[in-house]
């Protein structure tokens, strides 16, 4: 079974041919499609990002590790809109959207292609799991409940979870909201998802499924994937890019290859060590 | 003690004090509903970014919470008119004091709802494109409210009752209708306690229903669901409540 992409909705009865949007986002593949330049951001004196340099690529996970304190969330919000670096450029997509200590006008253009899933608190607990999926669909891109309904189904058939369409979210367990909220996070139909620690608060093998979703959407969706995560093993198979921060420094950006087999940073080491027990 | 009660100034009375009900009632509908939605812009004033407004929403909630509601209704049927010249009448200025009132101690509920939502919930919703409005709207609302339903039920008791106080300023609510009576008939005894009960009629069941939702919260929170029986235990009143 082959989860359709979200954007075939027009095309039901077409399950593997490619859409515009698919063949749009593979032919771009590997082009730049988060660039990031001297960002830098303190929290009441205290310096969290240091003139942080960082590069995404269309289609590519790119897994974020280091200690917790070190800025990876930070980044990510940056990315997302939710904190403004205290200096430093943002371009998505080749469009600046942050520069000179402010949003541009170019991020409202930008913005719904970026998405973004939280450890914990990630569904709102007052409504049911199709509830979650259409409330900004319907709200933000006028959808017809039916069209939105339409929308959530093929959205949760890809994250494994259409037959909880209906549940209550307070019924579910961890992993299964995490993988409710990436759903979510997919009706928007965003090119860029960043998850921040998104497996922390789960068990190892739900970890895994979760993260095995993740892994699914790039490959077949193209989306370009950022996460934040502490699943070393996760990382070496299916990462493109390893970023390690340390106290605010991106101390390494390598292939995983390079990151974890012949690791030249004796700060990555420390921490590789320290994360296997 | 040997006193005679004449049931019969009641019964006479009886439509006179109905009358006087159904403007209380009036009068508390249509504060409680002026001040929840009013209680949403100052609680959220109250947790402005902006410090002037956060400063202003404060000071005008500690006024009405820190000075006595009698005071307020005197002020403002009394002490306005001399302040602006504009003479408003008794049941225009009943409204204006208890609305005033009751929205001050409503956006202090709100506020604590609003914070009991966490913060990941409401970003999810940015990150969704939902506007500013709609966040407050679909998200943050409707789960404060649930979480200080039964503070806000309360908050409406209290409120009914302290109607009462507008009797003061001749606005013909039930208290001052029983006054009036009263003081005709020289039969306080029966006509203040069926005053009494009438207010008691509309305000227990809604404290009966606001203590069995505090209660089911506290379960909920701590216990998991509850059954239809221990729900029906708890209705009753003075019954020992079973601890999990
Ligand atoms: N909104 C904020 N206000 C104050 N301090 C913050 C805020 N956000 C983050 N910090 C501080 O920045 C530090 C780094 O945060 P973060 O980027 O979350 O690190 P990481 O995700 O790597 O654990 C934290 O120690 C935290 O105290
Ligand atoms: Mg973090």
């Amino acid at each position: 079974m082959r989860p359709a992409h979200l954007a075939q909705e027009k095309a039901p009865t077409m399950e593997n041919a490619p859409t515009i949007d698919n063949v749009e986002q593979a032919s771009r593949r590997g082009e730049v499609l988060v660039s990031a330049r001297g960002l830098e951001k303190s929290f009441y004196g205290r310096t969290i990002l240091k003139h942080v340099d960082f590069e995404m690529k269309t289609g590519d996970i790119t897994v974020i590790i280091g200690k917790s304190g070190s800025g990876k969330s930070t980044l990510l919000r940056a990315i997302a809109g939710l904190t403004d670096p205290d200096a430093g450029e943002i371009a998505i997509g080749g469009k600046t959207v942050f520069a000179d200590g402010a949003r541009t006008k170019e991020w409202n253009t930008v913005k719904s292609d970026v998405g973004m899933v939280f450890q914990t608190y990630t569904l709102w607990p007052h409504m049911n799991v199709l509830e979650n999926l259409t409330l900004a669909p319907r709200k933000r891109l006028g959808m017809k409940a039916g069209e939105a309904r339409d929308r959530a189904e093929i959205a949760l058939e890809e994250v494994g979870m259409k037959h909880h369409i209906l549940s209550r979210s307070t019924q579910l367990s961890g992993g299964e909201r995490q993988r409710v909220a990436i759903a979510r996070a997919l009706m928007m139909k965003p090119k860029l998802l960043l998850c921040d620690e998104i497996t922390s608060a789960l068990d190892p093998p739900v970890a895994a499924e979760v993260l095995e979703v993740l892994r699914r959407l790039k490959e077949e969706d193209g989306i370009a994937l950022a996460l934040v995560t502490h699943d070393m093993a996760f990382a070496s198979k299916a990462a493109d890019r390893v970023v390690f921060f340390h106290e605010g420094e991106i101390a390494v950006n390598s292939s995983p290859a390079d990151a974890f087999d012949h690791c030249t940073n004796e700060d990555l080491k420390r921490f590789v060590d320290a994360v296997r027990f | 003690m040997n006193y005679n009660f004449d049931w019969g100034v009641v019964v006479d009375a009886f439509p006179t004090l109905l009358g006087g009900l159904g403007l209380t009632l009036q009068l508390a509908v249509i504060t409680i509903v002026i001040s929840m939605v009013l209680a949403v812009p100052l609680a959220m004033a109250r947790m402005a970014r902006i410090e002037v407004i956060r400063w202003a929403a404060q000071a005008y909630i500690e006024v009405f919470r820190c000075t006595p509601l009698l005071v307020q209704l005197f002020w403002i049927f009394y002490a306005l008119p001399a302040l602006t010249g504009i003479t408003l009448p008794g049941y225009v200025s009943a409204l204006i004091a208890l609305s005033a009132n009751l929205t001050a101690f409503m956006a202090e509920a709100y506020r604590s709802g609003f914070q009991s939502v966490p913060v990941e919930q409401v970003e999810a919703g940015r990150m969704l494109q939902l506007s500013h409005l709609q966040q407050l709207r679909y998200i943050i609302l409707p789960q404060a409210l649930r979480q200080q339903l039964p503070v806000i039920l309360s908050l409406n008791i209290s409120l009914f009752k302290d109607t009462a106080l507008v009797s003061t300023i001749a606005v013909a609510d039930l208290m001052f209708i029983a006054n009036t009576v009263s003081a005709q008939s020289y039969r306080s005894l029966e006509v203040f306690t069926v005053a009494a009960l009438m207010y008691f009629a509309i305000a227990f069941p809604v404290s009966l229903i606001t203590s069995n939702i505090e209660r089911r919260m506290q379960l909920a929170a701590g216990h998991g669901p509850i059954g239809k029986k221990l729900f029906l235990a708890r209705l009753v009143p003075g019954k020992k409540t079973v601890t999990l």
